[in-house]
């Protein structure tokens, strides 16, 4: 009998709490893990996650919270301000609640033009 | 066979509700639709805790549906600004930590603990956060604590003698290099999501 109702009732029971996730984080929190666990691999993190943004944007997927931010902050860090700003901006456009950081952000680094941050 | 089925039916019943404990007014009448999470106070001797730490609240308070700010450029700006560690950012007037971010909120969590107990074939790995939501303008709007504890389950090799030194060997792993990440990641989970300490879905959970 009905191994196949006992076996949807137990899938009913592991999914039916699970709430559908809404944003693909593209191993985000691992990446930024390992940033500070390995501070070598930070420019290798970079590349991962900027390859899963452009991924998402050429799926016209919405690109999680704080992403293009992080990713915007690791290319300053990196020495690309061009980059970095390009990244605020998104976030920006993508999120109104990141509008005054990232305003302060872009303007702090319109304001000081030659000053390369390195951390 | 019919037991089993009524105790499945039982759990399906129950398996999602959550008794109601925790007073949400402030919470629900703040609205908050965006989360400031601040680096941790860290109580305990490992320095790495709360850089760690940082890395596993993002994803469960955007999956509640939250605006989560960037938490590594949030912890830059707060060094540009002099803040190095939790202890001098807990301390800033909430106002203030609100309004450099435009935030709605500020996620102050604690780390009471982030350690491994040896014993002779067994390690238990603990974790232990207090958690606090203030908002902008200061009400506290959630605070909760949560512990997380793991200990290797001894395996069964058969043979008893076998049986202690799989169980010693496991152990000397989990001491070489504790995982705290894991627990932690299923603290935030169950403390935001399925314990009575529940917090309610933020503005993009429940447009979708």
């Amino acid at each position: 009998m009905h191994k196949s109702m006992l076996f949807s009732a137990a899938l009913l029971m592991l999914g039916g709490c699970a709430q559908k996730g809404l944003y693909d984080w593209g191993g985000y929190s691992g990446l930024m893990y390992q940033n500070y666990k390995k501070p070598e691999s930070v420019s290798a993190n970079l590349v991962l996650l900027q390859t899963h943004v452009t991924a998402l944007e050429g799926r016209s997927t919405k690109v999680a919270p704080g992403l293009y931010a992080d990713l915007g902050t690791l290319y300053l860090q990196a020495g690309d301000r061009v980059r970095a700003v390009e990244n605020y901006r998104k976030e920006r456009a993508a999120w109104p609640e990141s509008a005054g950081l990232m305003d302060g952000m872009i303007k702090t680094l319109a304001n000081n033009p030659g000053e390369e941050k390195k951390t | 066979m019919k037991a089993f089925i009524a105790l499945l039916a039982a759990l399906l019943v129950t398996g999602c509700a959550t008794p109601v404990k925790t007073d949400l007014s402030a919470f629900r009448a703040a609205n908050p639709r965006s989360i400031l999470v601040v680096p941790a106070v860290n109580k305990t001797l490992n320095v790495d805790a709360p850089n760690y730490l940082l890395t596993t609240l993002t994803v469960p308070l955007a999956e509640k549906g939250f605006y989560v700010f960037p938490v590594h450029t949030a912890r830059t700006v707060l060094e540009q600004e002099g803040f190095y560690e939790g202890d001098a950012i807990h301390q800033q007037p909430p106002q203030a930590l609100a309004s450099l971010f435009g935030a709605d909120a500020i996620l102050y969590v604690t780390i009471n603990r982030w350690d491994a107990q040896y014993a002779l074939i067994t390690t238990t790995v603990t974790v232990n956060f207090d958690y606090r939501l203030v908002s902008k303008d200061g009400t506290e709007l959630w605070k909760a604590n949560k512990q997380m504890q793991y200990a290797p389950q001894n395996q069964n090799a058969g043979h008893p003698l076998a049986t202690l030194l799989v169980a010693a060997v496991t152990a000397a792993m989990t001491r070489a290099d504790p995982n705290y990440l894991p627990l932690a990641v299923m603290a935030n989970e169950q403390v935001f999501n399925t314990d009575a300490t529940a917090i309610p879905a933020g503005p993009y959970r429940l447009v979708n």
